[in-house]
């Protein structure tokens, strides 16, 4: 797995100063290694963006649950109203 | 807290359920008096729970006296973010409370990467990366045999998204609609 963890510690702050500072110099001397760092971030921004999806769809359920649960009809219903008196 | 008390979908659906019960009432009536509608406040408050997950599960978690103030506080951040755009259709991706940059790959882009990296890869890196699950949770969860081949598990999958990325020449340009 080549580079992978190195990056990973790199990219979240897990590194100590020291090495952080000779990653950063083996990057400028490395086009390669900057390449798969620009690459791994990346790779970070499709995580974040499919585990946000993730989590709304599970939001949105536990909304249909919460607001179609038969204790919680009355609440509904006032908050429902509350949209019409404005 | 404990990230262990969200590790499952179930956990998690017990949390949010719990959290509107709390403060949609709140919110709701805070954003009619702002002239918003019904649907609107359900969207606000649906990122707003998105935005105080990912403030729970972080590793920088601050102890919240009121979780009902906390996510009135949001709702009304999203709400005047929205408003003064003059654009209600304004992106969760655009409110960043992450030291991680915010982007917002496109649809068909992320997509093609879940065919590529297939949904265990996905939902184990989700578990580490966004869950910020403790390594033990994560095994028991991915029924994996110790913490070591999880770990392993992780960077391969990683790594496997990342050729993905590389091959595709996206860089972070691309993540951005």
């Amino acid at each position: 797995m080549n580079n992978i963890k190195t990056i990973d510690d790199y990219l979240l702050g897990r590194m100590a100063p020291g090495d952080a500072l000779l990653f950063e110099a083996n990057m400028l001397l490395n086009k390669e290694l900057n390449n798969d760092v620009n690459h791994q971030q990346s790779t970070y921004a499709v995580i974040r963006q499919y585990s946000r999806q993730k989590i709304k769809d599970e939001i949105i359920t536990a909304q249909k649950i919460f607001a179609n649960a038969p204790q919680h009809r009355a609440l509904m219903h006032r908050i429902i109203n509350l949209f019409k008196k404005y | 807290m404990n990230n262990n008390r969200l590790s499952t979908a179930e956990q998690r659906e017990a949390f949010f359920i719990a959290l509107y019960k709390k403060a949609f009432p709140t919110v709701a009536r805070y954003l009619a008096r702002m002239g918003g509608s019904f649907e609107e406040a359900q969207d606000i408050f649906q990122d707003t729970l998105v935005i105080y997950y990912e403030k729970v599960v972080s590793a920088r978690a601050e102890i919240i006296v009121s979780e009902k103030a906390y996510l009135l506080g949001i709702a009304k951040k999203l709400w005047l973010q929205r408003y003064k755009t003059s654009s209600r259709n304004q992106s969760l991706n655009d409110f960043d409370i992450e030291v991680l940059p915010d982007e917002q790959p496109s649809t068909d882009k992320i997509l093609h990467y879940l065919e590529t990296a297939g949904k265990k890869c996905m939902e184990l890196l989700k578990a580490y990366y966004y869950d910020h699950l403790p390594a033990g949770a994560v095994t028991t969860l991915f029924g994996y045999s110790g913490t070591h081949s999880a770990t392993v598990a992780k960077y391969k999958c990683l790594e496997k998204v990342r050729e993905t990325v590389k091959q595709n020449s996206l860089n972070y340009a691309d993540f951005i609609e």
